[in-house]
């Protein structure tokens, strides 16, 4: 069985009186279980064209509903390096096409999602690229 | 200015080869690669099962940036808290999970709230924002 893991550090010298320094780990797993995941999309980069959501063209699909088995893990980051070039990530399923994630250059978000949701994204600035990986148990 | 960073990495043995993916990024205010992120709420709270719980409280002001930082301390991995965003379900945290969003929460709309399901589940959350209405006594 494989074995997945996610750690992340939050730190800063100067935002509290001392230092913060959180870092945690989390093994991925199928839902409800010690089973670790078996499957991953794999690392993709992508560029977005589409300054808009909806029916524009050029919007990137990160995942698609109900692709892999809940609970999958979603990484993304934005490449861009210029302050203010944002991508805007939305639920593609549900009517209005919510705004769920606004990732600044640079950014990263990284989500145990649902599973049951198309997400797409579109950016502030044509073109924007980004990465992002899909983590859980396909079906 | 606070200088605040977030890094990640993903570790696995599921490919061919060893994958292990990083990214680090400072935490900024909206738009600006000069100004870093200067307030923070970090909290701990016990939610039973059935309780929904606001995490972040949100009053309309302009577009800021906010980060999120959300971690389930339940040992139990069927234990959970469901995530939803105005209303919109965007995750699941099980025992041990944690989360990491950027988002632009001060909106009235963007409101994050949690759930608890299958029993008292301990949630250990940081949200790191610039500013927002503070309520009036």
């Amino acid at each position: 069985m494989a074995t997945t893991t996610a750690t992340i550090t939050l730190s800063s010298t100067d935002l509290l009186s001392d230092e913060l320094a959180l870092t945690t780990t989390s093994t991925l797993t199928q839902t409800g279980t010690a089973t670790g995941i078996e499957h991953t999309t794999g690392l993709a980069m992508k560029t977005i064209t589409s300054t808009a959501k909806g029916t524009a063209s050029g919007q990137v699909v990160l995942y698609t509903a109900d692709d892999f088995a809940a609970i999958p893990y979603l990484y993304v980051k934005n490449l861009a390096t210029t302050a203010g070039h944002k991508i805007f990530i939305y639920d593609d399923t549900t009517s209005g096409d919510p705004l769920q994630f606004q990732l600044d250059a640079g950014d990263f978000g990284f989500i145990p999602m649902h599973g049951d949701k198309t997400y797409a994204a579109y950016a502030s600035n044509n073109p924007t690229k980004m990465e992002f990986m899909v983590l859980g148990k396909d079906q | 200015m606070a200088t605040t960073t977030a890094a990640v990495t993903l570790s696995s043995d599921l490919l061919s080869d060893a994958m292990s993916v990083t990214a680090s990024t400072t935490c900024m205010k909206a738009g600006t690669s000069a100004d870093g992120l200067d307030q923070l709420e970090y909290a701990v709270v016990e939610i039973a099962t059935g309780d929904e719980y606001d995490l972040v409280c949100t009053t309309p002001t302009a577009a800021k940036a906010s980060k999120l930082f959300v971690k389930n301390h339940s040992i139990d991995e069927t234990y959970y808290v469901a995530i939803t965003q105005n209303a919109q379900a965007i995750g699941r945290l099980y025992g041990g999970d944690w989360m990491f969003i950027p988002a632009d929460f001060h909106d009235a709309a963007a409101d994050i709230a949690i759930t608890s399901n299958g029993g008292t589940n301990k949630i250990e959350y940081a949200l790191f924002h610039e500013g927002t209405v503070l309520t009036t006594t």
